[in-house]
């Protein structure tokens, strides 16, 4: 990774930009939600996997900041949401595409799917990913 | 499956306010199927997309708007060895990918 960045600096114009858009674990909020009301029924459990690359794309920013190839100027958290027709769904897409990094503990589970069950008509289920932005500069 | 991503556009948003695209040369590292891709380079001067996975850069070409053909290209190419001259690009962008 730190390879990559001191590749993406030397593409960069003196005073480029580099945006850094990721994901990071933060036990991702799980949810029903209708237009009526959101109701918060879990957290999203992390894993050692996925902590361990947010810690090395953590260490390589770092280590190119400390090497003076960018400086940071702006740096922000924001939701991103995954959102499915139902609890099924959701498990099936989690089961699939993010097995590795993350799981939905049982009691989790039975609290979206229940809360989903005496939901309104409209509701869907969804995840707040925790999304990092960052804006460095090339120095 | 049906399943939405970001229907409230704030990963639109906050790209936005953290970069001006506006006449800019544009690379993103982890272009994927160019889902980013679309949110600002209508903006641009010219975007260049990379990833490593060809079938999702193929699904990215095929879905390029036609008014964007001959300003956003995509190329299979890895972040440690990119296959352009030094100080080509104002804005680079790590989409999903450090």
């Amino acid at each position: 990774m730190v390879h990559a960045l001191s590749e993406i600096r030397r593409v960069l114009v003196p005073n480029g930009i580099l945006i850094d858009l990721r994901p990071v674990l933060n036990h991702w909020p799980v949810e029903v939600k209708s237009e009526r009301e959101t109701c918060a029924t879990g957290r999203i459990r992390d894993l050692p996997l996925g902590l361990a690359d947010d810690e090395a794309a953590n260490k390589s920013i770092a280590q190119a900041q400390q090497n003076r190839w960018f400086a940071r100027e702006a740096e922000e958290f924001f939701p991103f949401y995954y959102s499915w027709d139902s609890p099924s769904e959701m498990e099936e897409w989690i089961a699939e595409e993010w097995h590795e990094f993350i799981e939905l503990d049982e009691e989790s589970t039975r609290a979206t799917r229940s809360t989903w069950a005496l939901g309104d008509a409209d509701s869907a289920v969804r995840v707040g990913v925790n999304m990092l932005i960052t804006r460095w500069r090339k120095e | 499956m049906t399943i939405q991503k970001d229907a409230e556009r704030n990963e639109t948003e906050y790209l936005h306010r953290f970069a001006d695209f506006v006449g800019k040369r544009v690379l993103e590292v982890g272009c994927g199927e160019g889902r980013l891709t679309w949110q600002y380079a209508k903006e641009t001067r010219q975007t260049v997309g990379i990833d490593l996975d060809q079938d999702a850069l193929r699904v990215a070409t095929i879905e390029r708007p036609s008014d964007l053909k001959d300003g956003v290209h995509f190329s299979r190419a890895m972040s440690e060895q990119l296959p352009f001259s030094k100080e080509t690009f104002d804005i680079a962008v790590l989409a999903w990918s450090l």
